[in-house]
């Protein structure tokens, strides 16, 4: 299947699947937000369009990634999906392929992609941010298996997910980065409590997750002992890549949005000029790494431009928004209102969640440009 | 042109830009004929190692000639600096004085027409300003001329579609732009590695670190976006690129004057060669920031954005 027979087709299907896929109301909760996208995922998935990109092993139907790119831009540019929300299968895919055996994979990834399952991400702790290497929820040897105990914090849609994809540590306290294991985890093991953490913009989206003796079946290790660095390493660019092309087409559509209902006046053309030319940018820079990804190229640091020039559209789109509909995100209480204001709020987010803006711009510094460690 | 036929008319553009002759050694190397046989190539290259350079040619006036589609040995006269918009004066390169005609883009009856006239026709000042090293020249038409490119029926000139020539040289412009910062990021890298205080080099500190590496960040963004408008051919898209590019470039210069300090301060190092090269190619066929907000305007205005490219 190529790019332009699958985007033909995708296109005329969305069309004729309009209604079955529409959001119910226009006033969703994050809860509401999570059915529809399983939903969106059953019917996608029924239908072929989401087992294009992924390889046969694991429920899908092969083909270049870019089909997965076009896909998630679909859904997203007509409405139907919220990116951050549809774009996990993105970043976590791709380590199962890479890391799980053979036949957990298979089991496992066709639940995620066809909605039946969510998954989320346990890397951060309330200690360990961007300094993975100094993360201390253990894993120590229980028979076969691994007994997990400790704490994860910022794990986006734990209080939904079945599966979790964990950084332990097997290795001593002083091991570092060598002493990392990853573990696939069920979410409904006993020893394991979820507590969503209210956030700014209205929607409790991560949560802390703790471990308690947590039981896990040595089948479950992804990779080998120890190689738990190597899942993470290999898992962050993907964070950067697809998903940031899902991010860019919720961009284009919100500022196309803003432009056509913007209060007279309202919009300095400077600032709409400079925001366009970002978005653009950004956008063709993405572009670029969908297609580096699709030739096989192994993405790396380089990535961490993507991700600075999202956060820096998208903060510069919302604060245009917060020029061009300020009645609204202040002081409207419409369903449409409530929109613009929780998605101004959380694109403050956007120099923060996934490695900080300072953190993009240590990292070109050291791997990119080569200017040697830091003082 | 293959990956290897770019490598090899890279390295000749490469040599040709620090000959004495540059428009010599060009013509001998085959500029136009690559040109007229793979623009994109041809112009990403020559232009970016140009800028790199530092150096100065007539590649602009052919890059315009092309797209005007005369083959006619002339120089193109340019709108006045600032702007892509053609008015009875205007500037031109160097190019104007060793060429025999100049060609004149005039404004009839809502079109463009582009009007080869004898280049001893157009009055010229030499342009000293910020960057004396570029040689541009301030022009105006003389009597004869002016009557020649304004007042004979349309169908006497060729009409032409400014816009997207203007795009041709826009796209020129940006690479040279880009390349001129990335001389830019690069010396200040070099300074930063080498220059120790307190006990070690300054690349060690965040400060200094974000700095290049913010540079970096908006050099490969006009980068990824002037790619676009070569994919797409648009005028407008071209016309982003150019002034995400102009805006761009300025930006590394701000950064990496600050980097280099006191040396890059001085006219013992060359980055002020650089940063004064940006700032002229920065006005010519608009400058970045008024490309920027005529962009801006025309979006508030229509309240619709550009069609973005597709994957």
């Amino acid at each position: 299947m190529e790019l332009a027979e699958f985007r033909a087709g995708l296109d005329a299907w969305l069309d004729e699947h309009a209604d079955g896929l529409a959001p119910p109301s226009r006033e969703t909760t994050l809860v509401e937000d999570m059915a529809h996208l399983a939903v969106v995922k059953r019917h996608t998935f029924d239908a072929g369009w989401m087992r294009w990109g992924w390889p046969e092993r694991v429920g899908g139907l092969g083909g270049s990634p870019l089909l997965r790119a076009y896909l998630g831009e679909a859904l997203t540019l007509r409405g139907l999906v919220e990116p951050g929300i549809y774009s996990m299968a993105e970043v976590l895919v791709p380590t199962m392929l890479d890391f799980a055996p053979a036949a957990l994979a298979a089991e496992m990834v066709p639940l995620l992609l066809r909605g039946d399952e969510t998954w989320c991400q346990g890397f951060s702790e309330p200690g360990t941010g961007s300094n993975l290497a100094s993360l201390s929820c253990r894993a120590v040897r229980d028979g076969d298996g691994w007994r997990v105990t400790g704490q994860k914090v910022w794990t986006s849609l734990a209080q939904f997910a079945q599966r979790c994809v964990l950084l332990a540590r097997t290795g001593t306290p002083e091991s570092a980065h060598r002493g990392i294991t990853a573990l696939f985890v069920d979410m409904d093991t006993p020893g394991i409590t979820v507590r969503p953490i209210g956030a700014m913009h209205g929607a409790e989206e991560f949560c802390e997750v703790f471990f308690d003796g947590v039981l896990v079946p040595g089948e479950r290790t992804l990779g080998q002992e120890g190689q738990g660095w190597a899942v993470a390493m290999d898992l962050l660019p993907y964070e950067r890549s697809t998903a940031l092309w899902h991010r860019a087409a919720f961009l284009q559509r919100r500022l196309a949005d803003l432009v056509a209902v913007a209060a007279p006046d309202s919009l300095d053309p400077d600032d709409v000029g400079a925001a366009t030319e970002l978005l653009y940018a950004f956008r063709a820079r993405s572009r670029a790494t969908q297609y580096r990804l699709a030739g096989g190229d192994r993405l790396g640091p380089e990535t961490s431009v993507d991700k600075v020039l999202l956060a820096t559209a998208e903060q510069a789109i919302f604060d245009l928004a917060l020029d061009g509909v300020a009645a609204g995100i202040v002081g409207g209480d419409d369903t449409t209102s409530s929109k613009w204001r929780s998605q101004y709020l959380y694109s403050r987010a956007a120099t923060i969640y996934g490695g900080t803006a300072e953190i993009q711009r240590n990292i070109i510094a050291r791997r990119v440009l080569d200017l040697g460690a830091e003082a | 042109m293959d990956q290897a036929e770019r490598e090899l008319f890279a390295r000749s553009v490469q040599a040709a830009m620090v000959s004495a002759d540059v428009d010599a050694a060009l013509a001998d190397l085959g500029w136009r004929d690559a040109l007229a046989g793979d623009a994109r190539a041809a112009v990403s290259t020559l232009f970016d190692l140009q800028g790199r350079a530092n150096a100065v040619s007539a590649a602009l006036d052919d890059v315009l000639l092309d797209a005007l589609g005369l083959d006619v040995e002339a120089a193109v006269v340019l709108p006045q600096l600032g702007s892509w918009h053609p008015a009875s004066t205007g500037v031109a390169t160097r190019a104007l004085a060793t060429r025999t005609n100049a060609v004149v883009i005039a404004e009839r009856d809502d079109k463009y027409v582009a009007v080869v006239i004898p280049a001893t026709g157009i009055t010229t000042t030499p342009i000293s300003g910020v960057d004396p090293a570029l040689g541009l020249l301030h022009t105006e038409l003389t009597g004869e001329s002016c009557a020649m490119a304004h007042d004979s029926p349309v169908s006497s000139g060729l009409v032409v579609d400014w816009e997207s020539v203007a795009a041709a040289g826009q796209r020129a412009l940006a690479h040279e732009l880009l390349g001129a910062a990335r001389t830019m990021l690069h010396l200040a890298r070099e300074h930063a590695l080498e220059r120790v205080q307190f006990g070690k080099p300054i690349a060690q500190f965040q400060a200094v670190r974000h700095r290049l590496a913010d540079t970096f960040v908006l050099l490969e963004a006009a980068d990824a976006l002037l790619g676009t408008a070569w994919d797409d051919g648009r005028p407008e898209t071209a016309r982003m690129a150019k002034g995400l590019a102009g805006r761009a470039a300025r930006q590394a210069a701000r950064h990496c004057q600050q980097v280099l300090a006191g040396i890059g301060f001085t006219t013992e190092h060359p980055f002020h060669t650089h940063l004064k090269r940006v700032l002229v190619l920065d006005q010519l066929l608009g400058a970045g920031r008024t490309l920027t907000r005529e962009l801006g305007r025309r979006v508030v205005e229509q309240r619709e954005l550009p069609p973005p490219v597709p994957l």
